[in-house]
């Protein structure tokens, strides 16, 4: 579905904050890429949706630009215009009749839990409830390839958790092949088929890719009690601690 | 309206009273010298014949009509430069730099040259005005472009929105948002240039009633017609910010 091979970005000409970043993802798949801030994650996903050249490698994808979604970081909605209006501008772009658009978005809106809050604009919304009409925009699209930036990142604990389950159910449910990135490695272990680790930027690697094998459809809560779990996550934290280390001693 | 707002109204109004009443009273008891501070009666009987003999409103037209007019065509012709100079590198690099001196100048010493070029009617008091808003309105949207909310500019497109599109969905509204917050100040600039126009040289206006009533050394005409010019402005004033509120209703 995905296949990024050899993928180096770098800004303006400078020092490449990524090298030589291979990872695929497989139709249906949940794959997590996880790192430390500055290892070129975020761009690694604005290279792959065209936002930004890579200077040297390849991002090839089985599918048309049009199937693949990407959910920023930030809930940057169009401010003058209402949670339905936003959420209907992707189908807009697609050319489909208004009165489609409508329907569709209304009924995105009411599959996130925001039935009640088609005529609000983006300033009186809270921010769980921003980041809902965000995610409504990019799935009212119907996207095979989903790519997200860290998106639930500012969100309080309770919020984030509820937003995180109603995703997962809904990725699980369509089919949808996601590639998230973050920096929290218990939320990637929850959530992914696959989790690669990155290292240490600049100059950024990615260093393993391990499996994870908890059965689907999954509670974000009882994934963590899955006998799989700990080990992993200890794994985990110590092969990027030694990352960590690994770059301190070369500075 | 609540009574905390009424009460201030009221202490307003009050306050405004007593000044009047002082006003009046140290000019009737000589401390004052009328023929510098005419009495507010005296200025209110003055203000009553200008409008009771009617010769007032062919002044008034024409200060308006060159204020409004050269508001327009300053407006149009600033906001199409603008855009030109955001998205056209070729235009900005010429533009920016022009429009940069216009702005350090005190434009309006353009008057009189403007009488020399197109006479004392109300063309050179448009062309004043004009000149005036024009640079206004040239980086009110220039920058208006230039800083538009990246963020936003690379949603859309990931939601497969191309120039068309980026256009009419992110940066006109942005725009339109700087642009009616500068309409307020755009008012009083107007009336500035008609104004200093009619100064210089005319036939006409509120601006040749002035240097008329100056030259004969009539305070009371002076105070009086200052008083005109403020109630219209005024008027313009909250005409704009109701444009602005009902544009802007998402804020």
């Amino acid at each position: 579905m995905l296949d990024v091979s050899g993928l180096t970005l770098s800004y303006g000409g400078g020092e490449p904050v990524l090298e030589g970043a291979n990872l695929r993802v497989e139709p249906g798949q949940f794959v997590s890429l996880v790192g430390p801030s500055g290892s070129g994650k975020s761009s690694l996903l604005r290279a792959i949706i065209g936002l930004q050249q890579p200077s040297a490698g390849t991002v090839t994808l089985d599918l048309d630009r049009p199937d693949v979604g990407m959910l920023f970081q930030d809930d940057a909605l169009l401010p003058w215009r209402t949670a339905l209006d936003n959420v209907a501008l992707g189908l807009r772009i697609r050319g489909k009749p208004r009165p489609r658009c409508r329907d569709e978005a209304e009924a995105w809106l009411g599959k996130l839990g925001l039935a009640g809050f088609a005529q609000r604009f983006p300033r009186a919304l809270s921010g769980g409830q921003r980041k809902r009409v965000a995610l409504a925009q990019v799935l009212a699209l119907e996207p095979r390839l989903l790519l997200m930036d860290e998106p639930f990142a500012a969100l309080d604990a309770i919020v984030r958790h509820r937003i995180t389950q109603d995703l997962l159910d809904l990725v699980e449910g369509e089919k949808i092949s996601v590639l998230l990135v973050t920096h929290d490695l218990e939320e990637a272990l929850v959530l992914s088929d696959v989790v690669y680790l990155l290292g240490q930027g600049p100059r950024a690697r990615i260093r393993q890719r391990y499996a994870i094998s908890i059965p689907r459809p999954r509670d974000i809560m009882k994934a963590r009690t899955n006998p799989s779990f700990a080990p992993l996550l200890e794994r985990l934290w110590q092969d990027l601690s030694a990352e960590v280390d690994m770059v301190r001693r070369v500075a | 309206m609540s009574t905390a707002t009424t009460g201030l109204a009221v202490r307003r109004l009050v306050t405004l009273g007593i000044v009047l009443v002082l006003w009046e009273a140290l000019v009737r008891f000589g401390v004052i010298n009328p023929f510098y501070v005419p009495a507010p009666s005296k200025v209110s009987a003055t203000l009553f014949e200008l409008f009771a003999e009617g010769e007032i409103w062919t002044h008034v037209e024409a200060t308006f009509g060159a204020a409004l007019l050269g508001l327009l065509l300053g407006v149009v012709v600033g906001a199409a430069l603008g855009t030109a100079a955001a998205l056209l590198p070729s235009v900005g690099e010429i533009l920016d730099p022009a429009m940069t001196v216009m702005n350090a100048v005190p434009r309006i010493i353009l008057a009189p040259l403007f009488v020399i070029w197109f006479g004392i009617g109300i063309a050179s008091k448009v062309a004043v005005t004009f000149v005036l808003i024009a640079v206004l309105f040239f980086f009110t949207v220039y920058s208006g472009i230039k800083e538009v909310d990246q963020r936003l500019v690379d949603r859309v497109r990931t939601l497969g929105g191309g120039r068309a599109v980026l256009l009419r969905e992110v940066y006109l509204p942005a725009v339109t948002a700087w642009a009616l917050s500068q309409l307020k100040v755009a008012v009083g600039f107007a009336f500035t240039g008609a104004v200093v126009g009619e100064f210089v040289a005319s036939s006409r206006g509120l601006g040749y009633l002035l240097s008329f009533a100056q030259s004969t050394y009539n305070a009371s005409l002076t105070l009086a017609l200052l008083l005109v010019v403020i109630v219209f402005v005024f008027v313009l004033f909250a005409l704009a910010a109701m444009l602005e509120k009902r544009l802007l209703r998402w804020r």
